[in-house]
């Protein structure tokens, strides 16, 4: 069939669309809620799993991570690494690197006069893990930690467990390589508040040459070397990189390596929102088939003089369907064009969603959710709800194609 | 088989069978259409005239006998190719007019050129061509609820004439104007007969159609009682 036939025939079928102006437009209409509810949703969907993920990384994972072999798998103590400042600037100059900064670990117990609680005491480079992680930017209460200083940063519900204050001091204990247990006292400077109710709880910032002292670890040593990109997408190529310069002794992990689960996580949610295309499919077709088998019935035998003057079955077949064809790409426009603006202001305010706080805390989201228009968003809207539109006219224009021209002649 | 016949059908039978009485619409039918012809096969209701016209355009196939387009038997064809047929060879014009209400007069006589997959600009200057023929170039753009019947009706014409098909087959295409309308309209098929040589063969009963008729066959109860030719 040629293209100039086809668009002739699309031309016609616009036509057709405006004959019973009331119907195309009730049909319309649910196509264009349907865009607009599938958009946002799925925007604000991705928006929220993306923070969750986005979250995760810049509050602690960053992009890429370098351990010596075998700590991520089993992250104990005496797992450390050394010339931990030789490696940070040789990572540092990779260019596609935007920070790096080094971490000693370890797993302990702080404790104040009234209470106690296990945590992850992170061992920083106050400075460098500013670049990396934006801790320094959740602080509600005090500032942020000196380079030298017995100092500890903790979390708000962390120190309503301790029952500590800005100023008071808490000791921190871990188990050392040699096995002894290390303690220091530390002054709480700092309170810090982020989306992750959990990291709260469970996480203690020390400056990094303090946490080596307490662990009597050599003062070039590490457990972690945390990297920032300037682009997430670059993460495997890096690591492949990596890998191949450093001694066998270190292994370079990409974040997918660290948080599997929340990557799994990501990805299921977009695979979710299939189901929900799915189902908005499902409640738009019975509406765009019982549309379009009205508007073929009363048409039929016009449908049977078209063929008495030599119309294909096909090309009938395709006035039909092209017809339902452009309500679902009309419909699909309109909505894009109404959810656009909405998303703009949602991309920009925010969802506010503070009265589900807690429990958006405990998934490591935000209260208030930013949604992201992606490129697979737009892709699956154009193509899902046109091909709905296009299936629905399956069966009406199977009927169509059943008239027989003399039947028509005689009825006309 | 005569070689210079259009159509032609030999010992047609054609029986309806869809309802709880059998009916035998035409009974052993022969006639020949050669190029050039304006016939008219006239009779009265229920007489096998809209059958007939049926068979003969490739709209549907005999119980018995067979009907031969330019020697080609058209039982032999299938549903797809006889629509093609009908495409490029056989211009219809129907009682009730039949224009397609969302399109123009110019864009519904252009549609068979668009099915035949003509260029949009040679369609549109075709079918500007045959409207300004029939003098009704100024209905152009209108749409056919804005025209009277004989107006709708002439539009059709050239609707079945735009194609240059090998034939016109008409249904009482009178039937549903008045007379001094349908005699224009008469005018107009006669001239297209006469300086173009278009082939027309009508089936009606109205005596006006019947006296333009050089070729005359007279039908009735499904068999041809007589032939007249002037």
């Amino acid at each position: 069939m040629r293209f100039r036939s086809v668009i002739g025939l699309a031309r016609v079928a616009w036509r057709n669309l405006w004959r019973n102006r009331r119907r195309t437009l009730i049909v319309l209409s649910s196509v264009v809620v349907g865009v607009f509810v599938l958009v946002l949703f799925d925007t604000l969907n991705t928006g929220m799993v993306e923070q969750m993920l986005d979250n995760q990384l810049r509050l602690h994972i960053g992009h890429v991570q370098i351990h010596r072999r075998g700590y991520h798998a089993n992250p104990v103590v005496e797992r450390f690494f050394r010339n931990a400042d030789a490696l940070r600037q040789q990572v540092a100059a990779a260019p596609e690197v935007r920070a790096v900064a080094p971490r000693v670990l370890v797993h302990g117990l702080l404790s104040s006069a009234y209470n106690n609680g296990g945590v992850q005491l992170v061992g920083v480079a106050p400075e460098a893990e500013s670049l990396v992680t934006f801790i320094a930017e959740q602080l509600v209460a005090g500032r942020y930690l000196a380079a030298e200083d017995p100092e500890v940063l903790i979390g708000e519900r962390l120190a309503r467990k301790l029952e500590v204050r800005l100023g008071d001091r808490v000791v921190a204990m871990a188990a050392r390589p040699d096995g002894q247990i290390g303690s220091e006292v530390f002054r709480v400077v700092g309170l810090f508040r982020t989306v992750s109710a959990d990291f709260d709880r469970t996480m203690a910032f020390i400056p990094i040459d303090r946490a080596r002292a307490m662990l009597g670890l050599p003062p070039d040593a590490a457990h972690e070397l945390v990297v920032l990109l300037d682009d997430v997408r670059q993460a495997d190529a890096l690591k492949t990189r990596l890998q191949a310069g450093l001694p066998d002794t270190l292994e370079v992990l990409t974040y997918r390596d660290v948080v599997p689960l929340l990557v799994m996580q990501r990805d299921l949610y977009a695979e979710m929102m299939y189901l929900i295309y799915l189902i908005i499919g499902v409640a738009l077709i019975f509406g765009i088939i019982n549309a379009m088998l009205m508007a073929v019935m009363e048409r039929l035998p016009e449908f049977g003089v078209l063929r008495a003057l030599g119309m294909s079955e096909g090309r009938l077949f395709l006035l039909v369907s092209l017809e339902s064809l452009l309500i679902g790409l009309l419909g699909t426009a309109i909505g894009w064009a109404l959810s656009l603006p909405v998303y703009a202001y949602l991309a920009r305010y925010g969802l506010d969603l503070a009265v589900f706080s807690e429990a958006l805390a405990a998934f490591g989201v935000g209260s208030v959710i930013y949604p992201r228009l992606t490129l697979r968003i737009v892709w699956n809207a154009w193509l899902t709800i046109p091909l709905v539109a296009w299936l629905g006219a399956l069966y009406p224009a199977w009927r169509a194609l059943h008239v027989e021209p003399i039947e028509a002649m005689r009825a006309v | 088989m005569n070689p210079n016949a259009i159509v032609q059908a030999e010992q047609v039978t054609k029986i309806y069978d869809d309802g709880a009485v059998p009916v035998q619409a035409l009974r052993g039918v022969s006639l020949t259409i050669e190029p050039g012809e304006f016939t008219v096969i006239a009779g009265p209701s229920g007489s096998g005239k809209t059958t007939l016209l049926n068979l003969l355009g490739a709209l549907d196939v005999p119980t018995d006998g067979r009907v031969f387009f330019e020697g080609q038997d058209l039982a032999m064809l299938s549903r797809r190719e006889r629509a093609r047929l009908r495409l490029y060879k056989i211009g219809f014009v129907f009682q009730a007019y039949n224009l397609i209400p969302v399109l123009t007069a110019l864009e519904n006589v252009e549609f068979v050129l668009l099915l035949q997959g003509v260029p949009e600009r040679e369609r549109r200057r075709r079918a500007l061509e045959v409207l300004e023929q029939l003098g009704i170039g100024e209905l152009a753009h209108k749409r056919p609820h804005e025209m009277s019947g004989g107006q709708q009706q002439r539009v059709a014409v050239a609707r079945a004439v735009v194609s240059r098909p090998r034939l016109v087959l008409a249904d009482e295409p009178t039937a549903n104007l008045d007379s001094t309308t349908g005699v224009r309209l008469l005018d107009l098929m006669e001239q297209l007969n006469r300086e173009q040589g278009v082939t027309f063969v009508f089936s009606s009963h109205d005596p006006q159609v019947i006296e333009r008729g050089r070729r005359l066959l007279w039908l009735r109860d499904g068999r041809i009682e007589r032939e007249e030719r002037k």
